[in-house]
């Protein structure tokens, strides 16, 4: 009985909501349009107070990391003084809604230039990966280097300089050449969801829930 | 005595090598610009002409979807399509289901548009901020507007502002402006696409979507503006250079395309030289 | 509020974040380009308690407006349901009580797909066959038709190369064969659109250094 309502229940209840959402797209049908859009705020209202799993998850690692002073644990210490002081400052910011000149100035400045810096870091990789692996060991390498070094030429205005053949070609890549691979992989990739949604309705999907098998 | 030669010597380069040649190349053309022209491509030209057919009144919605780490791409697209749409005298309702960091580019975009300093906030236009919820917020916002959207960034009831008080849906917009990294154009053309817009979808069938996006995103959105599904596509910063040569201003966009231009003579240099090299070498060790 | 970050600050606040921001994008960078150190390890920290801190302090203010605000000034007692839903996700740390976490999960499972799986149909699969099917118009260049017949074989190809439930032996290799090579054609093509994307992120930072710096106006 009691794993009806620990695993059944959990399906039933997944498979409902995926329904009405169906039937709210497909159909214009008053009730089942009010109950969606019900269904979808509570999505949402969820969605936004999950956030508290992954910071109270941050804060065990850092702590557990300062209680057994690991090589790193002055780094944790940093951390939980500038998240504690950034929390309360977030949280005034809510009950208030003004927000403190700190909170705005960690936003405006450190947030944003470590965010776009980060973002940024990976085209170092792509330089060095260039250069080490990406070498034209078969005819499948050697087209999609070719077609890669065209691309680029065709999206860098110095290609168009030294011949207009590369743009040419290379446009051609991107408005034409590539086009049988990337709309087969939306509609493979939607036949995929398809069947991952059909399985997710019949309960046949369990990896979203914490030690279902 | 080695017996190693220069290609086996250039095969075991430090990679710190290459990333001091990438920094101090991408840094340099910004002294030094070379300005070269852009060559206009389709779907820019499709987003062009698609806010060109706006009319005074009509009503425009943008959806910022891309965070600051994403302003290198997208912005200088939204800015040229955002001081086009103006100059329209069309209207603008912008919001964000996507990112934390929505209210800086906001700030961003109406500080470089010299065309809102001739526009009136509430009246041509409005801001909502950041609601977390991709996109279930998008069906929530194709339906009621002030479901989701109680007040503005300002505080002001939905309701109460000028500009807003016939609009509530889709079927009120014209047309959707989405810049995203991805995923929230897909929301779009998923959730909005089978509706009607106010102006009757400019003769097409399918709900007028136009995506301001990252240059990763031009290969996959291809495929959608062939179709009809986007009427028009920018990718990255090359398109924000071409949508800037189309409205005639000069912004980040084209300042950034000679920095561009040296990283990826670097880039196919590189690709080359290794292809070179491991060419003779393997020859060799054979 | 700090406003108008276009311009060369000239406050003292202004000027203080510009170079916070551009010495932790040095203590970030000084991992390429020399090696792992406290800096870097520093900034990183730095990095991670800012993005949680905010990213709480968002979702609780959607939050208010979402729902708390509907609750306490409209009257909308519905809205304690999902608040209970919200509030059941936090006993997946608590292991005797982690299935009641399956239902708020149920509920954002539910909605994700169903609003996926209804809405991808139209534009990823009829669309695109739609598009793939429909012949060039009367009048246009050979090259419209090439293309046209370019993307159609090449489609078929790529299906083909996709479909695992035959062995892809006798008649069917070559097919599959030159389903790889269009699949090659395309990666390629996402990787040249990666480059650019990667160095726009770069050219932008290394702008933000020559700016900060006023070799260069902001």
């Amino acid at each position: 009985m009691s794993q009806i309502y620990k695993r059944e229940l959990v399906f039933l209840v997944t498979g409902i909501v995926t329904i009405v959402m169906i039937l709210d797209y497909f159909f214009v049908f008053s009730p089942v349009k009010d109950l969606a859009t019900q269904l979808r705020t509570w999505a949402l209202i969820i969605q936004l107070m999950a956030i508290g799993l992954g910071a109270i998850n941050l804060v065990r690692v850092h702590w557990r990391n300062i209680q057994k002073r690991t090589s790193t644990w002055i780094y944790s210490a940093w951390f939980m003084v500038l998240f504690a002081l950034l929390l309360v400052l977030a949280l005034m910011k809510v009950s208030t809604g003004t927000e403190h000149w700190i909170y705005s100035w960690f936003f405006e400045y450190p947030y944003i230039s470590l965010s776009n810096t980060l973002y940024a870091i990976t085209g170092f990789y792509i330089f060095s990966a260039a250069y080490r692996a990406f070498r034209a060991r078969n005819i499948e390498s050697a087209i999609l280097l070719i077609g890669g070094i065209f691309v680029m030429l065709a999206n860098a205005p110095i290609g168009e300089v030294i011949t207009p053949w590369f743009p040419l070609i290379g446009n051609w890549c991107n408005s034409v050449g590539q086009i049988p691979g990337m709309r087969t992989f939306a509609i493979v990739g939607t036949l995929g969801l398809l069947a991952f949604g059909l399985r997710t309705l019949l309960g046949k999907e369990r990896g979203f829930y914490s030690e279902v098998t | 005595m080695s017996d190693k030669t220069i290609w086996d010597k250039l095969q075991n380069v430090d990679r710190r090598v290459f990333y001091w040649i990438l920094f101090v190349g991408l840094a340099v053309p910004f002294m030094f610009p070379l300005g070269l022209p852009v060559a206009v491509t389709p779907p820019t030209q499709g987003l062009y002409s698609g806010l060109r057919k706006l009319q005074a009144g009509d009503v425009v919605a943008l959806s910022i979807n891309s965070g600051v780490s994403a302003w290198g791409d997208c912005l200088p697209a939204m800015v040229a399509s955002v001081t086009q749409v103006l100059r329209q005298d069309a209207k603008l309702v912008i919001w964000s289901v996507g990112y934390v960091d929505c209210d800086i580019t906001y700030r961003e975009i109406v500080n470089r548009v010299p065309e809102f300093k001739s526009k009136t906030y509430g009246v041509d236009w409005v801001y909502f901020g950041y609601c977390p919820g991709q996109e279930s917020n998008v069906a929530l916002l194709r339906d009621n507007i002030r479901g989701l959207y109680t007040k503005d960034i300002q505080g002001t009831p939905t309701g109460d502002i000028p500009m807003m008080k016939n609009i509530n849906g889709a079927k009120d917009i014209a047309m959707v402006l989405t810049s995203d990294t991805g995923d929230v154009q897909v929301y779009y053309r998923n959730q909005w696409g089978p509706t009607k817009s106010s102006r009757d979808n400019f003769g097409a069938v399918k709900y007028p979507v136009a995506e301001i996006g990252i240059a990763m995103n031009l290969s996959g959105d291809m495929s959608f503006f062939l179709s009809g599904d986007l009427f028009g596509l920018t990718g990255g910063s090359r398109g924000g250079a071409e949508m800037e040569k189309l409205v005639g201003i000069k912004g980040d966009g084209t300042i950034t395309m000679d920095s561009i231009n040296v990283s990826h003579l670097l880039v196919i240099g590189a690709i080359i030289l290794t292809n070179v090299s491991y060419l003779l070498t393997r020859g060799k060790k054979r | 509020m700090i406003t108008n970050v276009a311009a060369y600050p000239t406050d003292i606040l202004g000027i203080t974040g510009l170079w916070a921001g551009l010495l932790l994008m040095l203590f970030i960078y000084s991992y390429p380009l020399w090696k792992e150190n406290p800096l870097y390890r520093f900034a990183e920290h730095t990095f991670v308690a800012l993005a949680m801190a905010i990213a709480i302090g968002v979702n609780l203010d959607a939050l208010n407006k979402v729902a708390f605000y509907p609750l306490v000034s409209e009257g909308a007692l519905l809205m304690i349901i999902p608040i209970i839903l919200g509030l059941m996700i936090y006993l997946l740390l608590v292991p005797q009580y982690r299935w009641i976490s399956r239902y708020p999960v149920a509920i954002l499972v539910g909605s994700s797909i169903g609003l996926g799986m209804a809405g991808q149909l139209l534009p990823n699969i009829v669309s695109q066959i739609i598009n793939t099917i429909t012949p060039p118009k009367v009048g246009v260049a050979a090259f419209d038709w090439f293309n046209f017949v370019y993307i159609a074989i090449g489609l078929i190809c790529v299906t083909m190369y996709f479909l695992l439930t035959y062995e892809h032996t006798g008649p069917v290799k070559p097919v599959t064969q030159f389903g790889r090579y269009f699949i090659m054609l395309a990666l390629g093509a996402y990787f040249g659109n990666t480059v650019l994307f990667r160095f726009s992120m770069l050219a932008s930072r290394a702008q933000f250094l020559l700016q900060v710096l006023k070799i260069i106006p902001m």
